[in-house]
C-alpha cells in the first residue's frame, strides 16, 4: 500500500456535498468569531462593568445615634443594640406564607400589608436590599424565628441599633422623636448622606439637633455571589457616630414633673432665672418616643392625633390659655412703674365691681373689704385689679407683659413654638375695627378676656420678675460636641434688661412671697427653710352665669385651667417653675403642690446631689 | 487488518485534537467549579476519569475490526431506541426530565448514544440506497422514519435540544448522501412549517426560553439570567482576559451551568478574546478533519458516517457556542470534550474512535471499513 489511491468508487457528488458543508462550518464558525468579536472587543467595557456590578455591593454601616444628656451628664437618649428582623427580597420563596408565620411571631413595624407591599415592590425594584421589617424583638421571638429557620429563607434576624428614651415618656416632648427618613428627607438632605432605612430626627430636640446627633454612615464594599451572599471584604469605611448634646435638663427635675402632673392634662416647666436654663419641661399627656423608634403602627399614630387631650401637643410652648390671676404681678408692676397708683393706696372690694350695667364678681363672694397692692395680690383680689385694669388700659399693660416676655415669641431651642396674645387698643382695631371697650380693660386686669398665653412665656416672665427685669432667651441645648469633636457651648443670651425700679421689683417679690407665706392663696407651695414667692391663677373657660359654682363640680370640658407660677428662694431667685393644670380647677389647690414639689426636689438635689447616678 | 497495520493506519490528528480539547476542558473545569476559597479538584479529578474512560472507549471502537461497526450499525440502533423507552418509563428525573438511567454509581444519558447509533444506522441506510443521480424523495422517507423515532423519544423526556442535533444530524447526512436538491427543499419546507405546530406541543418553560431569547430583558431574574449572564461572563473577559482562576462570574455562581453547558462563558471570562480564537480553531480542525476523513474515505459507508460525525460535532459546538453568547436560546447542548459530563465525553470519543476506524478505509484500493470488501494489498 503506497501513496495516496485514487478514489473510484468515491463520487464526486459526495466530495462537493462535503466540501459544501465544510463551507457551512466555516461561515458557523466565523458568524461566531465575528459575535465574539463584538461582546469581547467591542463590547468589552460595557460588560466589565456590568460583571463588576454583578460582584461589587455596597453595603451602609449605619452609624450610631449620638446622645442626649441632661445637665448631670445622665443619658436621657441612647443608642442601643436590638435584635432586628430583616428580610432579604431576593432568598424569599414563599412570601404570603413567610409573613403569615411571622405574624405569629412578632408585631411588624408597619401593618402585614404594608410589609407585603414594600417586600414585593423590593422583589421588583432592588432584590438584593434588605428591609427592617420589625424592630428590637425579644429574646423568645428570636429564638422562635430561628427554631422556624427553614421556614423562612427570606428573612434574617440582625443586631441593628434602636433609639432608646430610658426616662420614657418623661422627655416625650422636649426630645420628640426619630423615624425613618421619608423620600422627600433623602432627596433634601445637602449632600445624599441620608440612605434609605436611616433614622432622623422629627420632633423635638432629635430634630433640632439632628445634624450634631446623625453620624456619617460608613459603607463596606463587599464581593458577593450571585445569591447576595458576601463572600470577600474589598474596601471599608468606617462609620462615624453622631455628636453628644449636653443639656440644662435636670431629669430628677423632670421625672417630679410628671409623676406630679400624674395624668391630668397641662405643662410644668422650670427654669433657671438668671441664665433661662430650662431645667424640667413636661408637657402631659405625653407619647412614649421608644414606641416611634420601633417604628410606629398607622393606628397607634392614629390613635395618638385623634386624642382629644392631644398627646402630640406640647402644650408647655405650642398650648395658649387664659392666665387668670397669674397677671396680677405684671398689671401691679406697670402700676408702680408708670406710676399710675401708689402701692398703699387701698381699694374697697365688697364682693363685686360694677361698670355700666355690668357687675364683675371677686372670687371672694363675701368681699376682701380695704385692700391695698400687697393685700390684693396676696388675696388675688379681683376687684383691685378690676379698677387697675381700667385704670391702667391695655396699651400700658400690654406693654410691660410683652417688654417681660408674654405673648412673645421666647426664642427657646425647640421647634414648633407658639406665641400668645397679649392684647392692646391697636390689636382690637386690627381684628375687629371696633374701638376698645372698658369692660375688657376690666377683665384684662384678672387675665380674662382676649388674653392667652403659652406656660413658657409665662415661666419667662416670672424670671423677669425674679430677676428684676432680665428677659433671658430660654435654652434646653448647653453643649453640642460635634462629631468632629467641635464643641460648640451655648451661652446664656439676655434678650434685654428692662431698666425697672429695684425697689419696684423687691415690693413686688416681696408680695409673691406673701402669697405663699402670708396666708394667701398660693399656701399650698410652702417649702420649709426656703422663702417661696408665686402667684395662683383660675382662669375661666366658660362663663356660668347665675350662682358660683366650685369648678370640680363642673364638667371636665368647662372646668376651670388651674395655673401656679413661682420662683425661690425670693431673696436670690434660682428657680423659676410654671405649672398649668388644664381644668385643673383652682390654681391653689390643683398647680400650687406640683411647684412645690418641683421646688423640693430641686434644693434637696442642691443640697444632697442627684439620686439616680449615671451618664456618660 | 492486522494490529500493527491498525496501529500503522490511526489517524494521530484526530485524537491529539480532541486531547488538547480535553486538557483545556479540564483546567477549565477545576476554574468553573471552584468556589470562593474552595478548589474545585472533585468533580477535576471525575473529569480525568471521564477522559481516560474516553481514550479507552476511542480505542475500543477503533480496534473493532473493519466491517463490525457497519455490520451492527442497526442492532446497535434498535438498541439504542430500547434504551431510550427504558429510559422514558423508568428514569431518574433530573431538572425536570427525564433523561439519565442509573447503573449503580454510574449514571448516563442513552440520548447521548442515540446520536452516534443514529448516526451509524443512517449512514448504512443511505450507503444502501446511493446512487448517480442523487436519493430520491422515496428512499430518502425511511431515513426520516429513522430519525423520527428518536427524536420523538427525546423530545418527549422532554430534551428539545438533544431531540434538535438529530434534525440536524439528518440534515447533513442527506446533504452528504447526496440526497437530491429538490427533495431536500420539499423536507426543508416542510419542516419550517411544522414550527408553529412544534411550537404548539412545547412546554411552557421550553416557550419562555425562546421568548426570553429573543428578548431576554423580559425576566433578568428568572428565565432570561442565564443569557445576560453568560453574555456579561463573555464580554468582560475583553481581548486577552481575566487571567486563568480570576474570573468573577463563575465562581460567584452567577453563571448557571457553569462547568456544563456554560463552560465557554467560563473559559471566555478568563482567556479573553484571544483565548476563544485559540478554541475555536481548534474546533474548527477537528470539523476539518472529519470532513477529510469524510472526502478521503473509500468506501461510502464510512464516507457517510465521518460526514454523520463531522455534523454531529459541528450542531454542537456551533450550537453550545451560539447560546452562550446569546445567538441561540439556552439548550441543554454541551462543549464536546470541554463541558464537564461523562456521557457527552464518552460519546464524543466513541464517535471519533468510529471515525478514525471507518476512515482506515481511505489507505487501501478498494473499502477497508467496508464489509467484505476489503483487497490485500
Amino acid at each position: 500500500m503506497t501513496g495516496r489511491i485514487r478514489k473510484r468508487e468515491q463520487d464526486p457528488d459526495i466530495t462537493r456535498r462535503s466540501r459544501l458543508l465544510l463551507y457551512v462550518a466555516f461561515g458557523a464558525f466565523a458568524l461566531l468569531l465575528g459575535r465574539l468579536y463584538w461582546l469581547q472587543v467591542v463590547e468589552s467595557d460595557r460588560y466589565r462593568n456590568l460583571a463588576e456590578n454583578n460582584r461589587l455591593r455596597l453595603r451602609t454601616v449605619r452609624a450610631p445615634r449620638g446622645l442626649i444628656l441632661d445637665r448631670k451628664g445622665r443619658p436621657i437618649a441612647e443608642t442601643q443594640g436590638s435584635f432586628d428582623l430583616v428580610c432579604s427580597p431576593v432568598d424569599v420563596t414563599d412570601l404570603e406564607a413567610e409573613i403569615g408565620l411571622l405574624a405569629e411571631i412578632v408585631e411588624f413595624d408597619v401593618d402585614d400589608n404594608e410589609v407585603l407591599d414594600k417586600i414585593r415592590s423590593a422583589q421588583r425594584s432592588n432584590p438584593y436590599s434588605s428591609i427592617t421589617v420589625a424592630r428590637d424583638l425579644r429574646f423568645e421571638q428570636v429564638s422562635v424565628i430561628e427554631f422556624n429557620r427553614e421556614n423562612l429563607p427570606g428573612f434574617s434576624v440582625l443586631v441593628g441599633a434602636k433609639r432608646s428614651y430610658p426616662y420614657g415618656t418623661a422627655f416625650a416632648h422636649v426630645l420628640g422623636y426619630v423615624g425613618e427618613a421619608s423620600p422627600e428627607e433623602m432627596d433634601q438632605s445637602e449632600d445624599g448622606s441620608l440612605a434609605m432605612g436611616d433614622q432622623i430626627g422629627k420632633y423635638g430636640l432629635e430634630r433640632l439637633m439632628d445634624n450634631v446627633l446623625r453620624g456619617v454612615n460608613g459603607g463596606r464594599k463587599v464581593e458577593v455571589d450571585a445569591a447576595g451572599r458576601d463572600q470577600r471584604l474589598v474596601e471599608e469605611v468606617p462609620s462615624r457616630a453622631g455628636g453628644a448634646v449636653h443639656t440644662s435638663l435636670d431629669a430628677d427635675l423632670q421625672v417630679t414633673a410628671q409623676e406630679v402632673l400624674g395624668n391630668r392634662a397641662g405643662a410644668v416647666i422650670a427654669l433657671a432665672p438668671r441664665t433661662g436654663e430650662v431645667l424640667a419641661f413636661y408637657s402631659g399627656p405625653a407619647f412614649d418616643p421608644n414606641v416611634f423608634a420601633r417604628g410606629i403602627r398607622k393606628a397607634d399614630w392614629q390613635a395618638l392625633h385623634s386624642d382629644p387631650r392631644k398627646p402630640m401637643q406640647n402644650k408647655g410652648l405650642q398650648g395658649t390659655y387664659a392666665p387668670g390671676s397669674t397677671v396680677k404681678p405684671f398689671l401691679a408692676m406697670a402700676a408702680l412703674e408708670e406710676k399710675m397708683q401708689e402701692k398703699g393706696k387701698l381699694v374697697h372690694c365688697p364682693g363685686s365691681y360694677r361698670l355700666g350695667n355690668r357687675v364683675f364678681r371677686c372670687w371672694r363672694e363675701k368681699g376682701h373689704g380695704a385692700v391695698d397692692m400687697y393685700r390684693a395680690l396676696v388675696q388675688s383680689c379681683d376687684v383691685y385689679f378690676y379698677t387697675l385694669g381700667l385704670k391702667l388700659g391695655p396699651d400700658r399693660v400690654a406693654k410691660l407683659e410683652k417688654d417681660a416676655g408674654l405673648g412673645t415669641i421666647t426664642g427657646i431651642d425647640l421647634p414648633g413654638e407658639r406665641k400668645g396674645l397679649v392684647p392692646d387698643t391697636e390689636w382690637k382695631r386690627r381684628v375687629s375695627k371696633e374701638r376698645w371697650q372698658d369692660y375688657e380693660s376690666v377683665i384684662l386686669g384678672i387675665g380674662q378676656g382676649a388674653v392667652h398665653l403659652t406656660p413658657l412665656e409665662m415661666a419667662v416672665g416670672y424670671a423677669a420678675l425674679a430677676t428684676g427685669g432680665e428677659v433671658m432667651r430660654p435654652r434646653v441645648v448647653s453643649k453640642a460636641i460635634g462629631k468632629d469633636g467641635k464643641v460648640r457651648t451655648f451661652s446664656p443670651e439676655m434678650l434685654r434688661k428692662l431698666p425697672w425700679d429695684p425697689e419696684n421689683v423687691e415690693f413686688i417679690r416681696k408680695a409673691l412671697a406673701g402669697v405663699v407665706n402670708d396666708y394667701g392663696t398660693g399656701g399650698g407651695a410652702k417649702l420649709p427653710g426656703i422663702v417661696v414667692g408665686g402667684k395662683t391663677g383660675t382662669a375661666q373657660v366658660a362663663s356660668v352665669k347665675g350662682k358660683m359654682i366650685k369648678s370640680e363640680d363642673l364638667p371636665y370640658e368647662i372646668r376651670d385651667h388651674a395655673w401656679f407660677v413661682a420662683f425661690a428662694p425670693v431673696d436670690d431667685p434660682q428657680i423659676v417653675v410654671a405649672a398649668m393644670v388644664e381644668h385643673g380647677g383652682h390654681g391653689g389647690s390643683a398647680a400650687a403642690p406640683i411647684v412645690k414639689a418641683v421646688m423640693q426636689e430641686y434644693f434637696r438635689t442642691l443640697t444632697v446631689g442627684p439620686e439616680r447616678k449615671g451618664g456618660a | 487488518m492486522t494490529l500493527p497495520s491498525k496501529w500503522a493506519r490511526m489517524d494521530w490528528p484526530l485524537l491529539l485534537i480532541a486531547l488538547a480539547l480535553c486538557a483545556i476542558g479540564l483546567l477549565n473545569v477545576y476554574s468553573g467549579t471552584r468556589v470562593h476559597g474552595v478548589p474545585g479538584t472533585a468533580l477535576v479529578t471525575k473529569q480525568l476519569a471521564w477522559i481516560l474512560l474516553g481514550v479507552a472507549a476511542f480505542f475500543a471502537v477503533y480496534f473493532l475490526s473493519d466491517g463490525f461497526i457497519e455490520g451492527s450499525a442497526n442492532a446497535f440502533f434498535l438498541a439504542v431506541l430500547l434504551l431510550l423507552v427504558v429510559v422514558l418509563l423508568a428514569g431518574k428525573v433530573r431538572g425536570g426530565a427525564q433523561r439519565w438511567i442509573a447503573l449503580g454509581a454510574f449514571n448516563f444519558q442513552p440520548s447521548e448514544f442515540a446520536k452516534i447509533a443514529v448516526t451509524l444506522a443512517l449512514a448504512r441506510y443511505f450507503s444502501g440506497k446511493y446512487r448517480y443521480g442523487g436519493i430520491g424523495l422515496r428512499e430518502t422517507l425511511p431515513a426520516i422514519g429513522m430519525v423520527l423515532a428518536p427524536f420523538l423519544l427525546v423530545a418527549l423526556q422532554p430534551d428539545l435540544g438533544s431531540a434538535g442535533v438529530f434534525l440536524f444530524i439528518l440534515a447533513g447526512m442527506a446533504v452528504v448522501a447526496c440526497v437530491r436538491w429538490k427533495v431536500l427543499a420539499v423536507f426543508g419546507a416542510t419542516g419550517a412549517a411544522a414550527i408553529p405546530v412544534l411550537w404548539f406541543f412545547m412546554k411552557g418553560y421550553q416557550r419562555q426560553r425562546v421568548l426570553t431569547f429573543m428578548n431576554p430583558e423580559l425576566d433578568p431574574l428568572g428565565a432570561g439570567y442565564h443569557v445576560i449572564q453568560s453574555k456579561i461572563a463573555v464580554g468582560s473577559g475583553g481581548i486577552i482576559g481575566k487571567g486563568y482562576l480570576q474570573g468573577t462570574q463563575g465562581s460567584l455562581r452567577f453563571l448557571p451551568e457553569q462547568h456544563t453547558d456554560f463552560a465557554f462563558a467560563v473559559f471566555s471570562e478568563e482567556w479573553g478574546f484571544l483565548g476563544s480564537f485559540l478554541l475555536l480553531a481548534l474546533f474548527l480542525l477537528l470539523v476539518y478533519r472529519l470532513f477529510f476523513l469524510t472526502i478521503r474515505s473509500q468506501d461510502r459507508f464510512a464516507s457517510f458516517a465521518c460526514g454523520g460525525i463531522a455534523v454531529f460535532f459541528l450542531t454542537h459546538i456551533v450550537i453550545n457556542l451560539a447560546m452562550v453568547c446569546g445567538l441561540f436560546p439556552v439548550v441543554g447542548i454541551p462543549l464536546p470534550f470541554v463541558s464537564y459530563g461523562g456521557s457527552s465525553m464518552l460519546t464524543g470519543m466513541m464517535a471519533l474512535g468510529a471515525a478514525a476506524n471507518l476512515s482506515r478505509s481511505r489507505f487501501t484500493f478498494q473499502g477497508g471499513g467496508g464489509k467484505g470488501r476489503e483487497i490485500a494489498s
